[in-house]
């Protein structure tokens, strides 16, 4: 598929600081996270003029965030949706400036989703009525988004021989990763006798396979590779997106399998198209982590390894901080804290600019040890690009691919 | 239908207006579990949606399942979301491929439902009898008058294929 490879640009991250009690609005902090970007992309609010959110019922609209800042806007939009809408916004953002609407918008997702509105599934959402598609699992005690992936997990573990010990891996990995993250809620390490020692949740998934319900905005901005130029930062440039792909029978998933596939199947000939490379090609992953499962399932789908050899992948050692392609290094929804996505790319993008905020005194300046140890460097040694692989459910995805 | 039903802690909403669920339910109620047909194509297709995934025809009829099935995959939740299910743990969730239609029209694809694994008089199935490759048939839990669920129990027949479970 035909893309726009190189000419466009993420210029501007910023997020608050993940909590789980923020004690402020979801307006409040969409308008911290927003201002945080534009200042870290060296523009100003009159620069910005396309803003894009999502969110599911439980957030701020842009009518409301965009002008709390100063911001007069030529296009915004927002967007009901979850997990893999992150990637899915740069490439309408980069759409939206094509078409002549705009040149510059920041996407951001605000939730208070450990104090307010819970991501997973208690309080407000279980309580919410149901009706239509949601009367075909709901009434089943099947409605958070754990027990709906468990059957695609333990079904791989049937047709693969996937274990829980494999898996727990990606926890394993994300958690060395977050001991190198002075904004990560949990910095502490642990084994894998920690995750398939903690108790289960809905099994297959122990409560350490899950990630972790937080408070908190993040917010990203795009815009042309010309006008990137002229911001602060070193530009990362979007080399190929592939925007919430499916599989066959979204409404009900379970239909057309084999349930073990994901929508990266789909996806990725789509975004490796448009990047002219192929996953051998890229240093550093953001495989969604929702749960350990989801990461594993992903970088088979995409192909990282042989499709089924997932649990043998993310077990070996590659996924670490120190190994040939790290995944989610900045510990990720398991250990960094819960942002439907954002903030995997956005530590990719601060990836490959050289500056990724660890424990490295001169971190911002591009100085960095690479020790691995707790509490020091996570910083990947010359990352050239870097691939997001968004994750909604398992027949629903999105993916992206940057190079510095 | 005319209002919510209640069911542990759960409004469960049938709008007049929503044909496929009124009448899915009004067969279950009286026992039968049905899906629609396609009037052109003849493929079966659960849920009940309005069209024909695989040839956009609208016209159908509804047509009675034999009800037996294997469990393709399942779940046990220990942890439950909703306040109604807290005394139910740990439970059940099973995805069951019917016997109907199994890999039609292509390979990968089979009728397959959502449901709880029960005991015959509805009470959540042990844990250690739940497995990919058991033998199900369908039972019917009563919700009201114009409501039931269909749920599934397990049988007496041999197993489908490999029979593996997480222990």
């Amino acid at each position: 598929m035909k893309g726009l490879r190189d000419k466009y640009c993420l210029v501007g991250v910023g997020e608050t600081e993940y909590s789980r009690g923020s004690n402020r609005t979801t307006r409040a902090l969409a308008v911290e996270a927003v201002r945080a970007a534009i200042l870290d992309a060296g523009l100003t609010a009159i620069d910005v003029d396309g803003m894009l959110d999502y969110q599911s019922g439980d957030s701020t609209l842009a009518n409301h965030v965009a002008p709390d800042l100063g911001i007069r806007l030529n296009f915004y939009m927002d967007v009901m949706g979850g997990g893999s809408s992150t990637e899915a916004l740069i490439g309408l953002a980069m759409g939206a400036i094509e078409a002549g609407m705009c040149n510059t918008v920041a996407i951001y997702r605000s939730m208070n989703g450990y104090s307010e509105f819970r991501i997973g599934g208690t309080g407000a959402r279980a309580a919410q009525p149901v009706r239509g598609l949601d009367l075909a699992q709901v009434p089943f005690g099947m409605r958070s988004a754990g027990q709906n992936f468990a059957p695609t997990f333990l079904r791989h573990m049937y047709e693969y021989g996937t274990t829980s010990e494999q898996v727990a891996h990606v926890k394993v990995a994300h958690s060395k990763h977050a001991s190198q993250n002075p904004k990560a809620l949990l910095k502490d390490r642990v084994t894998v006798q920690d995750v398939v020692g903690s108790r289960w949740i809905v099994k297959p998934l122990h409560l350490l396979d899950c990630c972790l319900e937080t408070d908190n905005a993040t917010c990203l901005i795009v815009t042309t590779a010309e006008r990137a130029r002229d911001c602060r930062q070193r530009p990362v440039s979007i080399m190929g997106v592939a925007g919430r792909v499916s599989k066959p029978r979204l409404d009900f998933h379970w239909a057309h399998g084999p349930i073990t596939r994901v929508a990266g199947y789909y996806a990725k000939d789509i975004v490796f198209g448009q990047a002219g490379i192929g996953p051998e090609d890229v240093d550093v992953t953001g495989s969604y982590d929702a749960f350990t499962f989801t990461t594993m399932l992903q970088l088979e789908e995409y192909g990282f390894c042989k499709k089924g050899e997932g649990g043998q992948y993310v077990s070996s050692g590659v996924i670490e901080l120190g190994g040939r392609r790290p995944n989610n290094t900045a510990g990720g929804h398991l250990c960094e804290g819960y942002t439907h996505g954002m903030s995997m790319v956005i530590e990719n993008v601060r990836q490959l600019r050289g500056t990724v905020d660890d424990y490295c005194p001169k971190a911002a300046e591009g100085v960095h040890t690479y020790d691995y140890a707790p509490g020091r460097c996570r910083q990947v040694k010359d990352a050239e690009i870097a691939m997001n692989l968004g994750w909604a459910m398992p027949p629903l995805g999105s993916a992206l691919i940057m190079r510095r | 239908m005319p209002q919510p039903v209640q069911y542990r802690g759960m409004s469960l909403i049938v709008p007049d207006n929503d044909t496929e669920w009124k009448e899915f339910y009004a067969h279950a109620r009286a026992h039968r579990l049905v899906v629609r047909k396609c009037a052109a194509c003849g493929l079966l297709r659960y849920p009940p949606t309005h069209a024909c995934p695989w040839c956009m025809e609208l016209r159908f009829t509804w047509q009675e399942l034999s009800g037996r099935g294997t469990i393709y995959s399942y779940e046990i939740v220990h942890h439950a979301i909703q306040p109604g299910f807290k005394e139910l743990t740990p439970y059940a969730v099973v995805l069951v491929e019917l016997d109907e239609q199994r890999g039609r029209p292509t390979p990968d694809e089979a009728l397959r439902i959502i449901a709880n694994l029960l005991t015959p008089d509805l009470r959540p199935e042990a844990e250690e009898r739940v497995a990919i490759g058991k033998r199900v048939r369908v039972v019917f839990q009563d919700l009201a008058d114009h409501m039931a669920l269909p749920q599934f129990t397990l049988t007496d027949e041999p197993p489908q294929g490999r029979v593996w479970r997480l222990p």
